[in-house]
């Protein structure tokens, strides 16, 4: 393989992993506080690309269309906690403690098929943002990148670094761990636990509309693309350890980059190394290469 | 919207209320592919927008015997496939079945609907062995109204050897992918000439720059694009700075894939085709579908092929005027007469011809100025 | 006979009359044919939920189990040519083998990381059975597998579902085993608390292991019925939504119930030929009948009858015993217990430092020190959860240091918690006989849970005469969470006796106690020494340690600042620095 080509899949594989370490970042701060997370965080991506793509195309521009999504995705993920995850609660123990799985995956269905009524079940168009042509391409030397590609790169890396400063360093960021540790104890501490689980299904809803806003250029925006997304996000979140937002930008660069190389050296089952270095991975370090193991606690 | 409600609920209550218009209404069982990714729906969907639209025209004529549809989705799954068509046969008790996408799902039942002695009529799925596998059989229930995968490769691969040096392959991983890519190799062997370079992508996929990069590097003019997300291959093009002629399975030639990758980009494109609009009966039809079925219509030659399965498949029941089988089969064997839209001749079957287009009626479409034409070389 | 045994015989019967009869009561083929989808598939479903409802462990990848053991059999039938019973056999050997494997996997990962790695394998499958073309003939399938007919075409599908349905029976019946027998009681206990299972001497590991490849044998199981069901097989039947499919219909019928499954996949089969022909608005209804079950009846559709029919669980005393003997406290075998320079090291910081302890048969030693000595910390070493750093532990002078909890806990070492570890999901009753060892053998135990005459009755009569023992007795029959704080010490303790130890450690007996429950331990405490069960006890409560114990050790910053006699300790200078707080003398 060439240098240039290494160079070329190298970037490639660094933009997919940015998208999946943006998805994967929903998941981790949903899982951070309450210990559920949005099986349908992939489906939230989609509908933010769709939401985006319809405005683009209606004329918008883009900062406005980025608000709206970011509005529209905030009211979603706070609907969502209402509708699927606070009433678990009262559930208790009997459905196994993974309900969430399909009440999420349940709400999924529901915005995959109201999607579907509204654009229809086709693979859309969804325009550029940040560039006036489909394909506006940087070229360094004689690799070539997408704007888009770009614009995505800095924003996963600007998530993270902001996620980084919001949890540790504020006093929301400070509230959601305490929320994690113990929720009896935040509560007598004054930390609004309600208010706490809110914010962190709103937060992760409105990443999935950043994300699929950037992405929609990039991939095939259909109905059904959520749930690779989410796919993939889980494996990148495994990776990098559910608990460690530094773990996660490592996982999610390191998956991408994988995939880009294993789908150039064999095509036909390029999605496959990947899978298996997961299943090797957890089987040796089961909680992922910077997730630190919580002893059974009673 | 609201029509689609309501036949979506005429259906369920036809499946529900199996007995007294049973003797006057012949019900015609229809299994599609209508949930799932695009790469199933848009064909399922189009397919029946057409046949449809054929239930509309022939109710409008008057006809002496009512037809109507009952409608199933089968999930792009053959398990579930198996289980409409035992449905459609046991319970609502329907002479004659079309359908679907997914030609394994086809194989899993066609052999259910050849011994249960029902026809079937088989669309838009393309593989090639769904009806000469039974055409031994006296009598074979087992008609096609579609594309038919070999046809399209020899005339895309004969084009293309004479055209280029160069050939490259890009096909899915899904078992349609790969056996394409088998007939295209034994085609081009046949040819005395190889793929320069063969790569797959799995259904889900978002990027192929890997794929495109050794398609660049293999120096291929031609890439073959047999992947069902056809609007993959063109997007890493602008990067690596390589435009090589697209050619491909017929669904190329999609309205939402010219939306998707830009008029200029689809530009050149070409793909085995079976309706040629630049004829005015073709454009007609076109015209009509825009205005029934707006933004929802998307694939020309999907939609005229469902359309004429619908006049084939009416016209034989309107020949029986029952609910029987066996009648019906004869009469399709025996139809004539029809005013296709797609290249599908008058006289589609016969009892040793059980396909709608054989390999002279398989032509290439190009894209020229947002429209697909009659490829000339 | 009890009026559940009487409705469970009367069910098995009742369905065994429905299998042979509804090939001849369907109004057409179809409804045997929906019935021959509807028996595997719930077959698949009780495997599921006895890996999810009974042993907490998760799985997103059973699609793959499936897939593996529909392949094997059609494979096998078609290149080989062998047998039908013979392909079905290696199938479900094949499953038993990937289940193994995976659950090897499973049992070193949980919670999410489980979740992704059992989704991993399903999609591993999934990809092979699409592109391994040659093996699986990949979407265009396997044609051609022969079916379930015994020679006779035109009674095929009848064939095939008594066939089916009878396996059905079958594994409903296991279930109901498992559910209602000492194994799912000690399923229940490994999934509500490992180091509690631990304890009462399950080897937890071999146990999660075993459940999940049984889990996987029964969609296995399900898989090879299909592929001679339809007689053709194609990867498009083994995406995620097959999984999926299967866990929806598993919590619908209701988790953790024997009879959820039944339930759960005639719901799941009725959607979807529901939405079969509503396909515009299929996902939707899918999903919203999906959140309504979860949200509004999150016990599942077995709950929801139950609520309806106003059928409570029975209420307690009604096993009031008449004149039962009085409970007669045994050690398995009298032993001492010596701990030899006994260390351990967290992360650089250490928690012990050389303590070596002996306690003489029928003895009872009390372990004191203030808060963070390394109480706690020394009797989980001592029981096996955490590996000592240095140091021997002895047993009747064997040494068990390098032998896992549970190992320890069979030859007699038998602990209560601090925190108290009772399984939510039992009454009380089944907690106290969740120490004990089975009496009878497999066959025998089947036989009787079967006809429900004298199921477990040694076992459960020798519990409630402990329970007596412990003053419980009318409490037999109510959930642990229903009881007072101190009553449910006494479960705990009532366990531990049950488990006939010959070395006892209690940790914090009397902790949150009112001097009168407090009281009434000591007195049981006293009725185990004289039985010659050697007794360690961890406790703050300086009244009941110095009523109790021969002999004390106390405790400081992990060393052993004094031991000896209790009127020595109350006079030892070094005890009085180290609880009044001269820290920097004492450490």
């Amino acid at each position: 393989m060439s240098f240039t080509n290494a160079l070329q899949l190298l970037i490639s594989g660094i933009a997919v992993g940015a998208i999946y370490t943006l998805t994967a970042k929903g998941l981790f701060i949903a899982h951070l506080a309450t210990h559920r997370l949005n099986f349908g965080q992939g489906d939230f991506l989609m509908v933010g690309a769709y939401l985006s793509l319809g405005l683009l195309l209606a004329g918008v521009p883009a900062p406005l269309v980025l608000l709206a999504v970011l509005a529209a995705m905030a009211i979603l993920g706070w609907g969502l906690e209402r509708v699927a995850i606070r009433p678990l609660d009262r559930a208790g123990d009997q459905t196994g403690g993974y309900a969430w799985v399909l009440t999420t995956a349940g709400c999924a269905l529901i915005l995959q098929n109201v999607v579907e009524l509204v654009w229809g079940k086709s693979a859309q168009y969804a325009p550029p943002i940040f560039s006036a042509t489909r394909n506006n391409v940087v070229r360094i030397g004689e690799v070539g990148i997408f704007v888009e590609e770009l614009a995505i790169i800095l924003v996963a890396f600007l998530a993270v670094t902001a996620f980084y400063v919001f949890l540790f360093r504020t006093r929301w960021g400070k509230a959601i761990y305490a929320v994690a540790f113990n929720p009896e104890a935040a509560a007598l501490l004054g930390v609004n636990v309600k208010g706490t689980v809110i914010l962190v299904f709103v937060l992760a809803s409105m990443l999935a509309g950043i994300s699929g806003f950037l992405v929609g250029p990039l991939v095939s925006v259909q109905p059904h693309m959520g749930l690779v997304f989410t796919i993939k996000a889980f494996a990148v979140a495994s990776i990098g350890g559910f608990s460690n937002p530094l773990g996660l930008l490592a996982g999610g660069l390191l998956f991408g980059i994988a995939e880009a190389y294993s789908n150039y050296f064999d095509s036909a089952f390029g999605d496959l190394y990947p899978l298996i270095a997961v299943l090797i991975l957890l089987a040796f370090r089961p909680t992922g290469l910077f997730g630190t193991r919580a002893a059974d606690v009673r | 919207m609201k029509r689609a409600r309501s036949l979506a609920l005429a259906a369920a209550i036809a499946a529900f209320c199996t007995s007294a218009l049973a003797q006057e209404t012949v019900k015609v069982g229809v299994v599609q592919g209508l949930s799932g990714p695009p790469a199933i729906t848009d064909f399922g969907e189009s397919y029946l927008q057409g046949l449809k639209l054929a239930l509309k025209d022939h109710l409008a004529k008057s006809p002496k015997t009512k037809i109507e549809l009952v409608v199933y989705d089968d999930e792009a799954n053959p398990q579930r496939a198996v289980s409409v068509v035992q449905r459609l046969v046991q319970n609502d008790r329907v002479p004659v079945v079309v359908g679907t996408v997914s030609s394994g799902n086809v194989l899993a039942f066609a052999p259910i609907l050849q011994r249960a002695g029902i026809p079937l009529v088989a669309g838009p799925s393309i593989a090639t062995p769904i009806t000469t596998q039974f055409i031994d059989q006296k009598p074979s229930y087992i008609f096609r109204c579609s594309m038919v995968e070999k046809f399209q490769i020899e005339a895309i691969l004969d084009w293309g050897v004479k055209t280029f040096k160069k050939i490259g392959l890009v096909h899915s991983t899904t078992g349609y992918g790969s056996v394409t890519a088998k007939e295209v190799e034994a085609g081009l062997k046949a040819r005395g000439r190889e793929l320069v370079a063969t790569e797959a992508a799995a259904p889900g996929v978002n990027d192929l720059t890997p794929q495109m990069i050794k398609m660049r590097d293999a120096g291929a003019e031609l890439v073959l694009n047999f992947h069902e997300s056809f609007e993959l291959v063109y997007r890493p093009m602008a990067r690596l700075d390589y435009r090589p002629v697209i050619a491909g399975n017929w669904g190329l030639s999609s309205l939402k894939v010219e939306q998707i990758v830009g008029r200029e980009a689809i530009e050149g494109t070409v793909m085995g085709q079976a309706l040629d609009l630049a004829d005015p009966k073709a454009k007609a039809f076109d015209d009509r579908m825009r205005k029934e079925y707006g933004s929802d219509y998307r694939w020309p030659v999907l939609a005229a092929l469902g359309y004429d399965t619908g006049q084939v498949v009416f016209a034989a029941v309107e020949k029986v005027g029952k609910s029987d089988p066996k009648a019906i089969r004869d009469a399709l064997e025996a139809i004539d007469g029809i005013a296709a839209i797609s290249a599908t001749p008058a006289k589609p079957f016969s009892p040793t011809d059980h396909e709608c287009l054989d390999k002279e009626h398989v032509f290439l479409g190009v894209w020229k100025g947002g429209q697909v034409v009659r490829l000339k070389y | 006979m009890s009026a559940d045994t009487r409705l469970r015989l009367v069910g098995y019967a009742a369905a065994a009359l429905l299998i042979v009869l509804l090939p001849s009561l369907a109004p057409n083929p179809f409804y045997v044919h929906l019935g021959q989808i509807y028996a595997y598939t719930a077959i698949a479903v009780i495997g599921l939920n006895i890996l999810l409802g009974l042993s907490g462990q998760m799985s997103l990848g059973h699609g793959g189990f499936y897939a593996i053991g529909c392949y094997a059999t059609a494979i096998l039938a078609t290149t080989l040519g062998w047998p039908i019973g013979l392909t079905a056999l290696a199938g479900l050997l094949l499953t038993l083998l990937a289940g193994l494997a995976v659950g090897m996997v499973a049992l070193r990962t949980r919670g999410l990381y489980l979740a992704m790695a059992t989704l991993a394998f399903g999609f591993i499958v999934e990809i092979l059975a699409q592109r391994w073309v040659g093996l699986t003939g990949g979407t265009m399938g396997l044609m051609a597998i022969p079916q379930i007919d015994f020679g006779n075409f035109a009674m095929g599908p009848t064939y095939f579902f008594w066939v089916a349905a009878g396996l059905l029976l079958l594994c409903q019946i296991g279930s109901d085993y498992l559910f209602g027998s000492a194994t799912g009681r000690r399923l229940r206990a490994i999934k509500e608390s490992e180091a509690f299972a631990q304890t009462v001497g399950l080897n937890v590991p071999a146990w999660r292991i075993g459940i999940f490849a049984a889990s996987a044998v029964f969609a296995g199981l399900a898989g090879i019925l299909f592929a001679h069901q339809s007689g053709f097989v194609s990867s498009d039947a083994f995406n995620i939504r097959l999984t999926i499919g299967l866990l929806i219909a598993a919590v619908i019928g209701g988790l953790g119930n024997s009879w959820g499954p039944l339930l759960g996949t005639a719901v799941l089969l009725g959607l979807t030929e529901t939405i079969a022909s509503l396909h515009q608005y299929g996902p939707m209804i899918y999903g919203s009948i999906l959140l309504a079950v979860l949200l509004l009846v999150p016990e599942g559709l077995v709950g929801l009858f139950r609520r309806l029919a106003g059928k409570r669980r029975q209420d307690a005393a009604v096993e009031t015993a008449p004149a039962r003997p009085a409970y007669e406290i045994e050690s398995a075998q009298p032993r001492d217990l010596v701990v030899e320079g006994l260390s351990k090291n967290y992360a650089g910081v250490s928690a012990l430092t050389t303590v070596s302890l002996s306690i003489a048969p029928g003895q009872v030693h009390a372990l004191i020190g203030p808060n963070g000595a390394g109480k706690s910390t020394f009797i989980n070493v001592v029981a096996g959860l955490y590996r000592p750093s240095a140091g021997r532990i002895l047993l009747g002078g064997e040494d068990v240091t390098a032998l896992a909890a549970h190992q320890r806990a069979r030859l007699g070492l038998v602990r209560t918690f601090q925190n108290l570890q009772l399984i939510g999901g039992v009454d009380v009753l089944a907690n106290v006989m969740l120490g004990m060892r089975a009496r009878d053998g497999i066959v025998t135990d089947v036989a009787r849970w079967f006809t429900g005459r004298g199921h477990e009755a040694g076992e459960r009569e020798e519990a409630l005469a402990i329970l007596e023992l412990v003053g419980l007795g009318p409490y037999a029959h109510h959930l642990p969470k229903d009881l007072a704080y101190g009553h449910r010490k006494l479960v705990e303790l009532a366990r531990a006796i049950a488990q006939r130890p010959s070395v006892l450690l209690l940790d914090e007996p009397v902790a949150g106690l009112n001097p009168l429950e407090a009281q009434a331990i000591a007195g049981i405490v006293r009725r185990l020494k004289e039985a010659g069960i050697t007794v360690l006890v961890v406790e703050h409560n300086m009244d009941f340690v110095m009523g109790i114990a021969d002999t004390i050790t106390v405790l400081d910053f992990g060393h052993a600042i004094a031991a000896g006699l209790p009127a020595a300790i109350q006079a030892d200078p070094a005890v009085l620095r180290a609880y009044l707080g001269q820290e920097t003398q004492a450490a």
